[in-house]
């Protein structure tokens, strides 16, 4: 090596070191990620216009709820920001509770608008809590008869939900009580606690039936959520006390300021009672209060800019995604077209999905972790099982569509385009996905738990439902999260099983034929007026972004829950 | 206890030259002191302690195609501790884990030969691993409490086992066998991850001694830890023996020649070169390999 000169040195820019393919590599991915980044940003944003048309409003109705909304909210964030107290994360939270509250509001709004009666969810709800009762019963009764509790387990609910088949013992038992003069009209099958209480002549009223099974119980776990953290009984019996006392008022007080009681009580359960608890603990803390001047902020300013705005006479935006397209079925006009019926299809769809979805995926997963053997033939099997899981998942979802339509429509004779052959279609679609996903769970358990508790003498049962299980849950819940997320596009598989075009009517049944969104959006893809193929689809289009974001949000917050503990 | 004969216990088939399956009468655990010579079959001084409770007999592992062990003969004395000692790979932790069958949960490893647990060979037939493991608790390596509350710990064996009743005097009398009571007895309800690495240990041996276990394996309990908590797992180790027959894999010779009354020295390859009193080994082994490799000349 040659001797350097002492002045350019061993340092600096005249060194030996060359960063320059360093520099241009770096550059070049950088440039990769922005252009991914900016471009979809930017359909994103087209989208969002074509839904919502800001532009449609008066220069002045915009510049008024500028003044009165973002600017005040916006110089907030930058005082938040610059405050060394956790006030904005009270503030991002105290907004968003709300938010959260009134989307599962809205779910279960829906859910007792088309698809059960109140009286139906209390018979169905009573009767798994019975279920539930009797299992814990026979846990205490005969805690050593395992092969028993297992046919207990299992049986339990099956028979409180749905009673007994016809079957030669129910010809008896129902012939019997026939000849005695019980006639109960339901020939050759016993029914269930579900039928039976349905059947009561005399039922407490809605209202009643909700705070006992919903109000109640949320108030339950939250009362003792904050005995737990407060180590404070007299808390925790002050959560449920006051969250009664509320519904109760509504029940009231309701019917006078014109909202339904049903939707009162929902209120209270999904949306006060988490954001009273946190903002009571916020002004009990005394950290950030300042952050709850944001959603005051909000309100205030959103209701002063109506006032302006409706004072001065400037016109608002027009948009296609409005409270009227979320709440209406599609037509023939653009204007009154909605997405309701399809929104109630997907999330059916999704139900029907997490039924049977979530157990077989993570069932084969556990197997495949956990118990199949990894050496000699039987191993060589395993892996040729798991590789081809692998390929599943990469499997065109047309191809799943195919299946659902020989396997459900042609050989089951289930009607076409119906929920449950829509669910059962796509949910083999994210078959292969949950597995992979929950098996990467399981695996990313530390080993040494494993050992930990085979070397206290646990069983391979034991050591998976005590130790495995618990640890890889929220990794398992993640995935499948993100998977129902694909779950909820998946346009193929829907044309391919006959998924109505268009329906004016939410499924009122798991055999009803409906659409999805989706579907949904793909036939408006395809009308000829050109306000469906801007407007309403660019509406359509975010309301499933919207869903997706927030199953994709849910799945981050149980993912970061897990790592904070973990 | 410096000079100890070579001889085969009442149990033992006659072995190998490398093995030395005596019994050792010393209730004390002082070694120093004792000095009695044993006879086969007379085991008047030593009343129950130093029957042999674990014998292995011509015992081979292998890890697919490879050989870890070869051919082990050895015999551990009930409620002393039982050092193994040797270099890395040699095949010592394999030879722990034979004995409550914890290789049975590796695919690849396949155990040929006997072993025997209180007279019952414990790769028989009809035996039950898990009901092996409920007598023999094991230690690990690194400190592997469950990420559950500190008292779930404790109670995890016990509650697996259906061990259910009086579970918060159980929980209270392994914490305090395992010297953790005092540090722990007003946070049982806190994670058990949060407690430092020796206290970590600490409550995997109370966990693995709460089921009242006959034998405890430990698999180089202290390496992973600081001096001053591995003096405490030490001291901890010598009172158990009292109540436990200990089972202990070490790779620091001083903690084998501390704490334990009998050491068994593996070289490279899976072979036990020389099982005897630790006094024994560690001033005047028999094996010229057994005393390089304790002197540093090698492994």
């Amino acid at each position: 090596m040659a001797t350097r000169e002492p002045e350019t040195g061993w340092h600096g820019e005249n060194s030996d070191v060359n960063h320059l393919r360093g520099r241009a590599f770096e550059a070049t991915c950088l440039a990769a990620t922005a252009f991914g980044l900016v471009s979809v940003l930017l359909l994103l944003l087209f989208v969002a216009n074509d839904a919502f048309r800001p532009f449609s409003a008066d220069a002045g109705w915009l510049a008024t709820y500028a003044a009165t909304v973002l600017v005040p909210l916006a110089v907030l964030a930058v005082y938040y920001y610059r405050l060394d107290e956790p006030a904005g994360e009270v503030a991002y939270v105290t907004s968003g509770l709300p938010v959260v509250g009134l989307l599962l509001t809205g779910g279960f709004a829906v859910l007792f608008i088309e698809l059960l009666s109140v009286l139906e969810w209390f018979a169905l709800l009573i009767s798994l809590v019975v279920a539930a009762g009797l299992i814990v019963a026979h846990g205490r009764l005969r805690p050593k008869a395992a092969l028993e509790r297992l046919g207990v387990v299992l049986l339990t609910p099956i028979i409180t939900v749905f009673g007994l088949p016809p079957t030669r013992f129910n010809w008896f038992v129902t012939d019997m009580a026939a000849a005695l003069g019980l006639d109960f009209g339901l020939y050759y099958r016993v029914i269930s606690l579900r039928e039976a209480i349905m059947m009561l002549p005399f039922v407490p009223t809605d209202w009643v039936m909700l705070i006992l099974t919903l109000v109640l119980p949320v108030a339950g776990v939250a009362g003792w959520f904050v005995e737990q953290r407060r180590e404070s009984r007299r808390d925790g019996l002050a959560v449920v006390g006051v969250t009664t006392a509320a519904a109760v008022l509504g029940v009231v007080a309701g019917p006078l300021l014109g909202i339904g009681t049903d939707v009162w009580l929902l209120l209270v359960t999904f949306a006060a009672l988490p954001l009273g608890v946190y903002v009571e603990g916020v002004l009990r803390r005394g950290e950030g209060v300042r952050g709850l001047a944001f959603p005051v902020v909000a309100v205030v300013g959103v209701a002063a800019g109506a006032v302006v705005t409706g004072a001065l006479g400037f016109a608002g935006p027009d948009p296609w995604l409005d409270w009227g397209f979320l709440t209406s079925a599609t037509s023939r006009t653009a204007a009154d077209a909605g997405i309701y019926p399809a929104m109630v299809g997907s999330v059916m769809m999704i139900i029907v999905i997490v039924l049977t979805t979530f157990p077989v995926g993570v069932g084969a997963a556990i197997y495949l972790e956990e118990y199949a053997p990894s050496q000699g033939l039987t191993g060589k099997f395993v892996t040729l099982i798991e590789i081809n899981i692998g390929n599943l998942a990469g499997v065109p979802s047309v191809v799943y569509g195919l299946l659902g339509l020989a396997l459900f429509i042609r050989v089951l004779q289930w009607p076409q385009g119906s929920v449950i052959v829509a669910g059962l279609a796509v949910g083999l679609l994210i078959l292969p996905i949950v597995i992979i996903s929950a098996q990467e769970a399981i695996r990313s358990v530390p080993d040494s738990f494993r050992q930990a508790s085979y070397g206290m003498g646990a069983t391979r049962w034991q050591t998976i439902r005590q130790v495995v299980l618990p640890e890889a849950l929220p990794g398992i819940l993640t995935g499948t999260i993100l998977a129902l997320g694909r779950a909820i596009g998946e346009t193929a598989p829907l044309l391919m099983i006959g998924a109505a075009a268009s329906v004016r009517l939410a499924p009122n049944s798991f055999f009803d034929v409906a659409s999805m969104m989706p579907r949904q959006i793909f036939s408006w893809s395809s009308e000829l007026d050109p306000a469906f193929r801007h407007g309403v689809l660019a509406a359509g289009v975010i309301t499933l972004l919207a869903v997706l974001l927030v199953m994709n949000a849910t799945a981050i917050v149980i993912r970061n829950r897990y790592q904070r503990t973990g | 206890m410096t000079e100890n004969e070579m001889t085969s216990n009442e149990s033992t088939e006659p072995t190998p030259t490398t093995e030395t399956a005596a019994s050792s009468p010393d209730p004390s655990g002082d070694p120093l002191i004792d000095q009695s010579i044993d006879v086969e079959g007379t085991d008047a001084t030593a009343g129950e302690t130093g029957k042999p409770v674990i014998e292995s007999r011509d015992l081979n592992v292998f890890y697919g195609e490879t050989q870890a062990l070869q051919g082990i003969d050895l015999a551990i004395p009930e409620k002393q501790v039982t050092a193994m000692i040797g270099p890395s790979g040699c095949g010592k932790s394999t030879f722990l884990r034979c004995i409550n069958r914890m290789n049975d949960l590796i695919d690849a490893a396949r155990v040929d030969g006997d072993l025997y647990f209180e007279g019952k060979n414990v790769y028989d037939d009809d035996v039950d691993p898990v009901a092996l493991r409920r007598r023999i608790g094991m230690v690990f390596q690194h400190p592997n409490p469950f990420p559950k509350s500190i008292y779930d710990n404790v109670a995890y064996g016990l509650r697996i086992q259906d061990q259910t009743e009086n579970l918060d005097e159980k929980v209270e009398t392994a914490l305090k066998r395992a010297a953790l009571w005092d540090e722990v007895k007003d946070k049982l309800d806190k994670s058990a991850l949060d407690l430092s690495g020796g206290q970590q240990q600490r409550l995997c041996i109370a966990r693995a001694i709460a089921v009242d276990p006959d034998v405890i394996l430990m698999d180089e309990p202290a390496s992973a830890l600081d001096p001053i908590a591995t003096s405490k797992i030490e001291d901890l180790i010598e009172e158990l023996a009292e109540e436990f027959t200990v089972v202990i894999v070490t790779h620091n010779m001083q903690q084998a020649a501390r704490i334990s009354d009998k050491t068994a020295v593996f070289l490279t390859g899976g072979e036990l070169v020389e099982f005897d009193d630790t006094d024994k080994i560690f001033e005047n082994p028999d094996s010229q390999r057994v005393e390089d490799y304790i002197t540093g000349k090698f492994g």
